[in-house]
């Protein structure tokens, strides 16, 4: 079985966020791989384990950021990689990386592509689906599990409205993976040694055999006019001392103040 | 008049709020209004889809769609917009709206939005609003495409006093074909008999300073007590102690009920953008430094082993 497993860089949602003239202040940010996307490459790396999958990770964006993370996915245990690097698609929508997947997804005749559920800097959650979509193969999301049948079948677990549900998946298909699947593994010393020497793919839209035209990119189905702060809850009173007595106090307030009791 | 295709937010046989706040904002921005209703024995709840205020309603009504599956689903959804001319396709925000929403985008050709805040037309243009990055941030997104499908966020467009009724106008739709490639076997259904923690007035969460099941039955008398919803965080579906459908959070249900009381649950960055939509929150929590404390318009520090079993006495004393 060959996987094809997609990562993203993101922000780290950890840090402080300025935003200043309707844009995101880049000073001082740091880039990490998208938290769902370490369940993606810990799902794809524990098939090759268990299953005996090949496994290539891919990364739309050409800085080292992108470089420092596919690394890390090596570090996991990820076989190949491949970054595209092209700086045409700077502001690309999920339509039009789903449709540059597509293409990473044609030229390596994979039989599955695991992708986060979602990215933690926009919590899109999009491209994964559309990438299934445009290919016409089916797609599972949220998923939880991931059991092997055969080399055409795979059974996964999905967590939905009304609880898990069990799907027979064909292959190929496309699932997106929930954080709950797993526990990432962290990259070990000698991992990461190994991971610098490693050869990564790099390609921009010519060398994949396409075009920007061809992924969609001038026409962007949307675009981001301008970023705010979230308006911040102020924090309120904090009450300290006897728990009878501030308890009491907080109940009153509740009922008086805030009239939600 | 632009149009406003309404997916109703079905679960166990009942049409959730949401399906309604979602047409009262269509009929606010002064769309015309209709819903489509996607399940298995669904002639019952077609007057609440009237009454939620949908000028038509599109049934899917089959056997083949009594389990979930986002293909068909799908499909129902297109075939709907299609009869309907919808200009916009908006979906409640729940796991299974996230997995259909993206597909109805790309058969359509059309953009998507997950997770809006508010949506209006400037000039000819629609615009919509959403936060990114674990909430710390909203963007002002421009749509190119003349039409959109969104995922709205829980709480973000509310009922008002003019919500009015609609009228009834039930339009049938075929059967979608099942999917072959994605066959749902099984569902291991939740527990039932629980409160909707979206349809929740109050919200009890607990976290991992309740230690084990023992706490959680503590807090779980509280939110007995008030009728409430209960939810919790992470660590605590992690540990197994808790399922994750009541997790709160980034990766759980985003609520915004009239009063949420969080009871150890320290406040990370991922909890709290699934609770910060609340009008009030308390938090319970013996460490004075907990982010939680952040956002709390009311802070009880203390071990809530000690404040909760007052907290339930307070407000059994004032609900006499
Ligand atoms: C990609 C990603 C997605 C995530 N999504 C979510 C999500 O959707 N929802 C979510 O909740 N988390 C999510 N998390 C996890 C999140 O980062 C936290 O790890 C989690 O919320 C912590 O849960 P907690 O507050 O219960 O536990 P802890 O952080 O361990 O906090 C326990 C708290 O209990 C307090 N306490 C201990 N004993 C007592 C006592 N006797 N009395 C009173 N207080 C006490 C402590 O002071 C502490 O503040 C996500 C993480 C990642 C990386």
């Amino acid at each position: 079985m060959k996987i094809l497993t997609t990562v993203k860089k993101v922000v780290d949602v950890e840090l402080t966020i300025r935003v200043e003239s309707a844009a995101i202040v880049e000073e001082g940010l740091q880039y990490v791989m998208n938290a769902w996307d370490e369940n993606a490459v810990e799902a794809s790396v524990q098939l090759k384990e268990n299953n005996g999958a090949e496994t290539t990770l891919v990364s739309i964006g050409g800085d080292d950021d992108n470089t420092q993370i596919i690394r890390r996915g090596f570090a996991m245990g990820i076989d190949n990689g491949i970054q595209i690097d092209d700086p045409l698609l700077a502001g690309a929508d999920s339509f039009v990386l789903a449709r540059v997947l597509q293409k990473v997804y044609e030229k390596g005749s994979y039989d599955l592509v695991i992708t986060g559920k979602q990215a933690q800097d926009t919590d899109n959650g999009q491209t994964g689906i559309i990438l299934a979509e445009n290919l016409e193969i089916p797609c599972v999301s949220n998923v939880v599990a991931i059991d092997v049948i055969d080399d055409e079948l795979l059974k996964v677990t999905r967590l939905g409205d009304g609880g898990k549900e069990i799907v027979e998946l064909k292959l190929p298909a496309v699932v997106t993976v929930s954080d709950s699947i797993n526990e990432p593994r962290l990259p070990q010393m000698r991992g990461l040694m190994m991971a610098k020497k490693k050869k990564i793919e790099v390609m921009d839209l010519a060398a994949l055999g396409t075009s920007f035209e061809e992924v969609g990119g001038s026409d962007n189905r949307s675009e981001i006019l301008e970023f705010s702060r979230s308006q911040a809850r102020e924090a309120g009173k904090k009450y300290e001392g006897d728990a009878a007595e501030i308890t009491a106090q907080v109940v009153g307030l509740l009922v008086n103040e805030a009239k939600v009791l | 008049m632009a149009k406003v295709l309404v997916i109703a937010d079905i679960k166990r046989g009942e049409v959730k709020r949401s399906t309604a706040e979602l047409l009262a904002k269509a009929r606010s921005i002064g769309a015309e209004t209709a819903a489509v209703a996607i399940g298995n024995n669904l002639e019952a709840l077609i007057p609440s889809l009237v009454s939620g205020g949908s000028d038509s309603q599109y049934i899917a009504d089959d056997p083949g769609l009594e389990l979930f599956s986002a293909g068909p689903y799908a499909t129902c959804v297109v075939d709907a917009a299609s009869q309907f001319g919808a200009d916009q396709i908006w979906f409640a925000s729940t796991e299974n709206s996230k997995a259909v929403a993206p597909k109805v985008a790309a058969r359509l050709g059309v953009a998507c939005a997950t997770d809006i805040t508010d949506v209006a037309y400037t000039g000819d243009n629609i615009e919509i609003t959403r936060p990114a990055i674990a909430n710390k941030v909203i963007q002002r997104v421009k749509i190119n495409s003349e039409k959109l499908v969104a995922v709205v966020r829980a709480g973000a467009f509310k009922m008002t006093d003019e919500s009015t009724a609609g009228s009834e106008n039930v339009i049938r739709l075929s059967a979608p074909p099942t999917d072959l490639g994605a066959v749902v076997k099984e569902l291991i259904a939740d527990a039932s008999g629980e409160i909707d923690l979206g349809d929740a007035a109050i919200v009890v969460s607990v976290g991992r300073g309740v230690k084990d099941q023992k706490g959680i039955d503590l807090v779980k008398g509280l939110a007995d007590d008030l009728g409430a919803g209960f939810g919790t965080s992470r660590a605590m579906v992690d540990s197994g102690l808790m399922e994750h459908n009541k997790q709160v959070g980034q990766t759980g249900k985003i609520v915004a009920p009239k009063l949420y009381i969080s009871v150890g649950i320290s406040g990370a960055i991922q909890h709290l953008s699934g609770m910060t939509g609340s009008q009030v929150i308390l938090a319970v929590n013996n460490d004075p430094e907990a982010p939680i404390f952040n956002v709390a318009d009311y802070g009880i520090v203390g071990d809530l082993f000690e404040v909760v079993p007052i907290l339930r006495q307070q407000i059994k004393s004032i609900q006499r």
